[in-house]
C-alpha cells in the first residue's frame, strides 16, 4: 500500500519539477545578482529537461526513479542583449520569472504534501491530524 | 543544495550594493570638502564590483558579485573664484572637489533598485524554503 504512493506517478514527477523549480529559484539569484555584471548571459533550466520529461510522459514510460533525468542549466540563448555591455539579463522578467517559479513551487509542494496526507489517511482513518 | 536555495548568491550581491550606497553617501557628503588628510581637495570614490565564483549547479556555475576595490576618481574638480575662502590660492581660486552631485544621484538610485530587486530574491526563497518546510502537514 505504501509503496504505490511513494511510486505513482504524480508524486514522483512533482519531486522531478520541485527539483528544477528549485534550481530554478538559484538560475534566478543568479541573474539578479548580475544584472550589472557586463557580457552576463542569463542562466535558465536547459529546454532539454522539459523535452525529456515530455516525450517519455508521452510514450508512457514511468520517469520514477531515473536518475538520468535531471534538471540543468544553462544560457538562456532566446534572452536577447540590447545593452551595449552585452549583458541580456532584464530586471523585470526576472522578477516575473521568480513570481511564476514561486506560484509553480508551492503548487508543487502542495501536490507532494497531499500525496503524503492521503497516505496518512490511509494508516490513521482520519485526515488532516 | 542549500535549502535556502541561490541565497548565498543574492547574499554576495546584497552587500555589494550596500557598499555602492555607503560610497554614494560618503561622496555626497564630502561634496564641498576642500581640504583633507592628504591635502587637496576631496576626490570621489568609485567602487568597481567583480564577479565571484559560488558554486557549480546543474552544470553552470554560478557567480555573485562582490567589491572588487575603491578606487578615486582622477579628473579634476571645478574652480571657483572665492578670494574669502581659507583654501583659496594666491588667485582666489578654490579647488571644489569633482563630485557631481546629479551622478551620484543616478548611482544612489540605481544602486538601491538592485538592492531591492536581490532583497525580493532573498524573500521569495525564503518563501519557497518555508513551504518546503511545510510539506506533510
Amino acid at each position: 500500500m505504501i509503496d504505490p504512493i511513494f511510486q505513482s506517478d504524480n508524486y514522483q514527477l512533482s519531486r522531478k519539477l520541485l527539483d528544477a523549480a528549485a534550481l530554478r529559484q538559484e538560475a534566478i539569484a543568479s541573474n539578479i545578482a548580475n544584472a550589472e555584471t557586463p557580457g552576463y548571459r542569463r542562466l535558465d533550466l536547459a529546454p532539454t529537461f522539459a523535452e525529456q520529461l515530455k516525450s517519455r510522459m508521452a510514450a508512457g514510460e514511468s520517469v520514477a526513479g531515473d536518475d538520468s533525468l535531471r534538471p540543468t542549466l544553462s544560457e538562456d540563448l532566446n534572452a536577447r542583449s540590447v545593452r551595449p555591455d552585452g549583458n541580456s539579463v532584464e530586471i523585470e522578467h526576472e522578477l516575473l520569472a521568480m513570481n511564476k517559479n514561486s506560484v509553480e513551487y508551492n503548487y508543487l509542494t502542495e501536490v507532494v504534501s497531499n500525496n503524503i496526507k492521503q497516505l496518512k489517511l490511509a494508516i490513521t482513518g482520519q485526515g488532516g491530524a | 543544495m542549500n535549502i535556502i536555495s541561490g541565497i548565498d548568491i543574492t547574499a554576495g550581491a546584497l552587500s555589494a550594493q550596500r557598499m555602492r550606497l555607503d560610497i554614494v553617501a560618503q561622496n555626497i557628503a564630502n561634496a564641498e570638502t576642500t581640504r583633507t588628510e592628504t591635502g587637496g581637495p576631496y576626490q570621489r570614490q568609485v567602487v568597481s564590483f567583480e564577479t565571484e565564483l559560488v558554486k557549480q549547479a546543474g552544470g553552470q556555475s554560478l557567480q555573485t558579485v562582490k567589491v572588487s576595490g575603491i578606487a578615486a576618481d582622477k579628473t579634476p574638480g571645478q574652480q571657483v573664484y572665492n578670494p574669502q575662502h581659507p583654501d583659496a590660492g594666491p588667485d582666489g581660486m578654490v579647488q571644489m572637489p569633482n563630485v557631481n552631485l546629479a551622478y551620484e544621484m543616478v548611482d544612489l538610485i540605481t544602486a538601491s533598485r538592485a538592492y531591492e530587486a536581490n532583497l525580493s530574491v532573498a524573500k521569495n526563497a525564503k518563501n519557497l524554503a518555508m513551504k518546503t518546510l511545510e510539506i506533510g502537514k
